[in-house]
């Protein structure tokens, strides 16, 4: 087998800022953790609430993807893959300075939606914890990229930051983070016994809480590939809208068959990337709906970008969407 | 810039470029609506398929289990039969045998096969001097257009009818109208001469049952009877991995097979197990009676004994080549064929990888969302997400 050779540029780059940074964008910790406000939620604890720092990243996808796919127009293919060293360097020292063009808007948004699931999930009486400084990404990205050797030494320091809240059950917002918990690391020895939950498990379960969420139409929901497919709720996030007295609609393609949002192609493939978004976001629009629910951080990124000029529709987080019930 | 960087940059610039190919994004699209509107009204008329796809499953994990022996008592019984069975390793074994077989200057009618495709047959065959024809007709076309397949079914996918008419009217010399049924019967009438005159008729098969030697090929068009029972000499290429052990077994593959692929029953089910025979004149057995008078197998190797090894990508060889996963895969869905070679999509990427080798897949491997919705419409239920995930470990690992 040969080497690093065959892996991509910009995979190599993200590889080393998760191992170097605890973060595939290298943003710094207390950046990631500014959310957290008046919540006041302890470092140690039962039940871990747990960011990965994913939401924090979505302000700085598509501006990444337009500095590395537009920095030469004559050349996108090779511009992609020839800036990316260039960018390791920016992003040791700076990341942020790469990303003028991100929206101030969009990161308060994304930033809120940690918010607001904490504040849900406080408001449904779970006591949460969360360690705003020992907290580091999940290492989805290692495995779905094949950096398995790599998982191995990360795998430990997951689980030591993990340890360190002496949680029991870990609830995650990023349903790739979820997966990694659930159906990756329990193959590492020694990584340590855990619930895993997803926050959509959670408000599920003390659905009966919430109060009714007036609506105009009907939604459209968005399932998640690795949610409905790989951690098998779907019907959950209708349960949860028939308990606010929300009518919904499902597109062409959902649940286990649902269509993936393009995400995972963002970084070597952002031009097919995006028509998959678009087409996913056409399926979307197709119902009729104009508001469509997901619970997934790189759907909502991938899905936005998906929007055409004219935004025919408004793609909301089912956090930010049941936060109007409990508020 | 190094190699892989070159190959991947052409490789992205030729999927953007496919994703901007207005014909190929109406043909795909309309052929996605098809194949889940047939498969969907094939299953609900057919509602024990998925039961015996789960039967198809058991078959597949016992016959790659215990591929050597069916393997031996295929190549003894389809000698009994008055057939040859041979063993290829790899794809210069394959073709060298077939050119033997063949030998220089024959006219060939060919119908479909991948495995055909994987090695290259037809260019190594013409560089003999031999006259091959594809006789399916998507193979037809893209022989004609000097293009590959752009779907392991529907190969010409990516061709509308204006552009066949081009391309027949240049090669026929004359002017053809973009009538579909019209094109279609020049072809008939073209190629009908060449079935007779052939010297060798190849095909691939969807089966090979292991007890009795019979070789089990599904098809529509009918080209595979008249390829397989018209010229004297009839070739069979197959890869190991299409071995079951019993005739019983190879009927149910072969049905979950053509279920898959959106038929309720398609229009013909070869069964062939060894050269054409007589026995009306004094009860002597004579061979090559209407049908081929030599019949040749060869079990071709190229890479899946070291799938079949693996139990990390065993699942791989249970691939029936229905070609629903293709539909369902959203970069397929814009990219058609260009997402791949020879194999396509994320399953093609784990073949690739042994057919090819692991480095040659890589641009492939990168491109798999690993989204899974493969594995929902897979009657195999392949985890190619998984193999995907493993592969690119195996690409970067020191």
């Amino acid at each position: 087998m040969t080497t690093n050779k065959q892996i991509p540029s910009v995979l190599k780059l993200i590889r080393s800022n998760i191992i170097k940074y605890g973060n595939p964008l290298a943003l710094n910790p207390r950046q990631n953790s500014s959310w957290v406000k008046d919540l006041d939620l302890p470092t140690k604890g039962e039940i871990l609430f747990y960011t990965g720092g994913e939401y924090q990243l979505l302000p700085y996808l598509e501006p990444l993807l337009k500095t590395m796919t537009y920095i030469d127009p004559a050349g996108r293919a090779f511009s992609l893959l020839m800036q990316a060293r260039k960018l390791v360097n920016i992003f040791g020292v700076a990341p942020e300075k790469i990303f003028a063009g991100m929206l101030a808007k969009d990161k308060e948004r994304y930033n809120a939606i940690n918010y607001k699931a904490a504040y849900i999930l406080k408001k449904l009486g779970y006591d949460l914890c969360y360690d705003a400084q020992g907290e580091i990404y999940s290492g989805a990205l290692l495995y779905e990229l094949g950096f398995w050797q790599d998982l191995k030494s990360y795998a430990v320091r997951v689980a030591q930051a993990i340890r360190k809240t002496q949680a029991k059950t870990v609830v995650c917002l990023s349903p790739h983070a979820a997966e990694m918990f659930k159906h990756v690391y329990p193959q590492f020895e020694e990584f340590p016994e855990l619930e895993v939950k997803t926050f959509v498990e959670l408000v599920w379960e003390k659905r009966d809480k919430l109060s009714p969420i007036p609506t105009d139409s009907p939604v459209v929901i968005h399932d998640s590939c690795r949610l409905a497919r790989d951690l098998g709720i779907s019907k959950e996030i209708r349960d949860i809208l028939d308990s606010v007295g929300v009518s919904y609609i499902e597109p062409i393609r959902n649940k286990e068959w649902t269509t993936c949002c393009g995400g995972p192609g963002k970084m070597l493939f952002p031009e097919i990337s995006k028509i998959i978004a678009e087409r996913r976001v056409n399926e979307l629009t197709d119902t009729g709906a104009s508001k469509a629910l997901l619970a997934c951080p790189y759907c909502l990124s991938s899905l936005e970008g998906g929007l055409k000029q004219d935004k025919p529709m408004v793609m909301e987080d089912l956090v930010e969407f049941i936060y109007r019930g409990v508020n | 810039m190094s190699n892989f960087k070159k190959e991947l940059a052409e490789y992205t610039k030729n999927l953007n470029k496919a994703s901007q190919d207005e014909n190929l994004a109406q043909a795909v699209t309309r052929a996605i609506k098809s194949y889940r509107q047939n498969v969907e009204a094939a299953m609900s008329q057919y509602p024990h398929t998925s039961a015996l796809a789960e039967e198809a499953r058991a078959i597949k994990d016992y016959s790659m289990a215990n591929n050597k022996e069916l393997l031996e008592q295929a190549m003894q019984v389809i000698e009994s039969n008055h057939g040859q069975a041979f063993y290829a390793e790899d794809r210069e074994a394959a073709i060298n045998i077939v050119k033997k077989i063949v030998g220089k200057e024959k006219i060939i009618v060919k119908g479909k096969s991948m495995l055909a495709e994987e090695l290259d047959l037809r260019e190594a065959l013409q560089e003999e001097g031999n006259e091959v024809w594809e006789t399916d007709l998507g193979e037809f076309i893209l022989q004609l257009k000097n293009d590959r397949p752009m779907h392991i079914l529907a190969p010409s996918i990516h061709v509308p009818r204006e552009q066949v008419a081009e391309i027949f009217s240049k090669f026929f010399q004359k002017e053809i109208s973009a009538d579909i049924a019209e094109l279609v019967s020049e072809v008939r009438e073209f190629l009908r001469e060449k079935y007779f005159t052939a010297d060798v008729g190849i095909s691939g098969a969807n089966v090979v049952a292991a007890d009795t030697g019979q070789i089990v090929i599904i098809e529509n068009e009918g080209n595979v009877r008249l390829c397989t029972g018209l010229p004297p000499v009839h070739i069979v290429i197959v890869g190991l991995e299409k071995l079951v052990p019993t005739f019983q077994e190879a009927m149910k593959v072969a049905e979950v097979t053509w279920r898959y692929a959106n038929y309720g029953a398609p229009g013909y089910v070869n069964i062939i197990s060894g050269p054409s025979r007589t026995g009306d004149i004094e009860k002597v057995i004579t061979y090559g009676a209407h049908g081929p008078k030599e019949f040749y197998v060869i079990f071709v190797n190229n890479g899946r004994r070291a799938m079949m090894n693996d139990e990390n990508y065993r699942q791989a060889l249970h691939c029936l080549r229905c070609g629903g996963c293709m539909y369902e895969c959203p970069v397929f869905q814009v990219t058609a064929g260009h997402y791949g070679r020879t194999y396509l999509s994320g399953i093609g990427s784990v073949w690739t990888s042994f057919v090819e080798g692991v480095e040659s897949a890589a641009p492939m491997l990168y491109t798999c969302l690993r989204c899974g919705r493969c594995v929902e419409r897979c009657p195999m239920q392949i985890d190619v997400p998984k193999m995907v995930g493993r592969l690119r470990s195996e690409l970067a690992s020191d």
